[in-house]
């Protein structure tokens, strides 16, 4: 067999394997990373926010994402309508990406994508 | 914010003549553009035979100055395409890769910036056939250091890399078919791949794949760095194109991974919903929501595990 490809091959089988394990790992604090990417990408928008905000959503009835638990410093996200965090001083918005921002933001609010089937499903945002 | 998805829980396998034309926000554009197109000739060679036009029209996050880049790359992916003709007519073979977007956009626009070579897929099973067409591709030459890819012998042309395709293999395996003329290496993910529409380009008939195994391709490889991005971002631009039924396919797909490769898929798609734009690739930007309807409908009941 060509040596190149001998190679190739041997590196494809290496990624597998990785993906194997971080797939074994996906319920473990390894897969912390994946919820957080998920629940991002059902936000049309983020917001960093002070957390005397953060936790008058949670008050008012909005449930706290388990993902942002999930780090050091914890994260309080909370999905609330772009009407709510309009009223909420100071809100600052980021790009919805794993920046340097949103990462270091300890607590932050989510402005969902409303679709027909979410707008059933969602809980009180 | 109301967002009209079209990926948005229809259950597979269930079409009203209402839904199944036009296909909504994702592909509306090309959809109407390629049916007001339909039957009208292409210039420069090229002819659909869905019908498209002539018009170009780009899909990607344009560069400074892309006409430049655009037409350059786009006259040597349609050159490379006649002089690759008799191993692209070939029993069973098909374009895959990163051109198949590039070739799919109206008048084979190619503005998406991949690398420079024409990804070829051939079946393990029409080896010998191709290996013997490719006696005939005078205007290329096998590369010393890896044989599965054959070097242009002039300027004007892009490299042509020969892929092998298995449909018995394991979507997350991969072997070497070993061959003194035309040796491939056979990825598994191309398993899920099935011949799909064909193009006149150039007087060559060009298969490509069906748009919902090239997706699902697409997003069960492990995407690392920024290859692994881009291609991302090339299964972005063929969910442009997808119509409903394409999206009902994959959903089909998906559930018949198994819960690994399906892991896989919404991970990618998570990492595809964050990526920033890039110059010269579509702008995930603008379709976040219907990535987003795109993961909760292949979630659907399961969850979010595993």
């Amino acid at each position: 067999m060509n040596p190149l490809m001998e190679r190739r091959l041997r590196q494809l089988r290496s990624r597998v394997l990785v993906r194997s394990w971080e797939y074994r790992q996906r319920q473990h604090a390894r897969g912390a990373w994946f919820r957080l990417r998920r629940v991002l990408t059902f936000a049309a928008e983020a917001y960093i926010v002070s957390p005397d905000d953060a936790r008058q959503l949670v008050a008012e009835g909005r449930r706290p994402e388990p993902a942002g638990d999930e780090f050091e410093p914890p994260k309080l996200i909370v999905f609330a309508t772009r009407e709510r965090v309009a009223r909420l001083r100071g809100a600052r918005p980021v790009p919805v990406r794993l920046t340097r921002d949103l990462l270091a933001a300890t607590c932050l609010v989510l402005v969902p994508f409303v679709t027909p089937a979410s707008r059933g499903r969602t809980r009180r945002a | 914010m109301m967002v009209d998805s079209q990926w948005a829980f229809r259950p597979a396998g269930h079409h009203t003549p209402a839904d199944a034309r036009p296909p909504a926000r994702f592909a509306w554009r090309l959809w109407a553009w390629a049916e007001a197109e339909r039957g009208r000739e292409r210039v420069a060679g090229c002819h659909y035979r869905p019908g498209w036009g002539d018009d170009v029209a780009r899909w990607t996050w344009p560069t400074a100055l892309p006409i430049l880049v655009v037409v350059t790359f786009r006259d040597r992916l349609l050159a490379t395409i006649r002089a690759a003709k008799p191993v692209l007519e070939a029993p069973g073979v098909m374009v895959v890769g990163s051109e198949v977007p590039n070739l799919l956009e109206p008048g084979a626009a190619a503005t998406l910036i991949v690398s420079q070579d024409l990804d070829v897929g051939v079946p393990v099973e029409h080896h010998a056939e191709v290996k013997r067409q490719v006696a005939e591709l005078h205007a290329f030459r096998a590369s010393p250091e890896e044989p599965s890819v054959w070097v242009p012998r002039e300027p004007g042309l892009l490299e042509v890399n020969f892929i092998g395709m298995d449909p018995t293999q394991d979507p997350a395996e991969a072997y070497v078919l070993d061959d003194d003329q035309l040796p491939l290496l056979v990825f598994g993910a191309l398993s899920l791949v099935s011949p799909g529409v064909e193009l006149d380009l150039m007087e060559t008939r060009v298969r490509l794949p069906r748009a919902a195994g090239l997706v699902l391709e697409k997003l069960v490889t492990d995407r690392t760095g920024e290859k692994g991005e881009r291609d991302l971002l090339v299964a972005l631009g063929l969910l442009m194109t997808a119509t409903p039924d394409d999206i009902d396919e994959v959903e089909i797909m998906f559930r018949r991974l198994r819960p690994e490769l399906r892991h896989v898929v919404r991970s990618n798609l998570t990492i595809l919903s964050l990526l920033e734009a890039r110059p010269g690739m579509p702008d995930p930007g603008p379709h976040r929501a219907d990535v987003a309807a795109l993961l909760r409908r292949l979630e659907g009941e399961e969850g979010s595990d595993p």
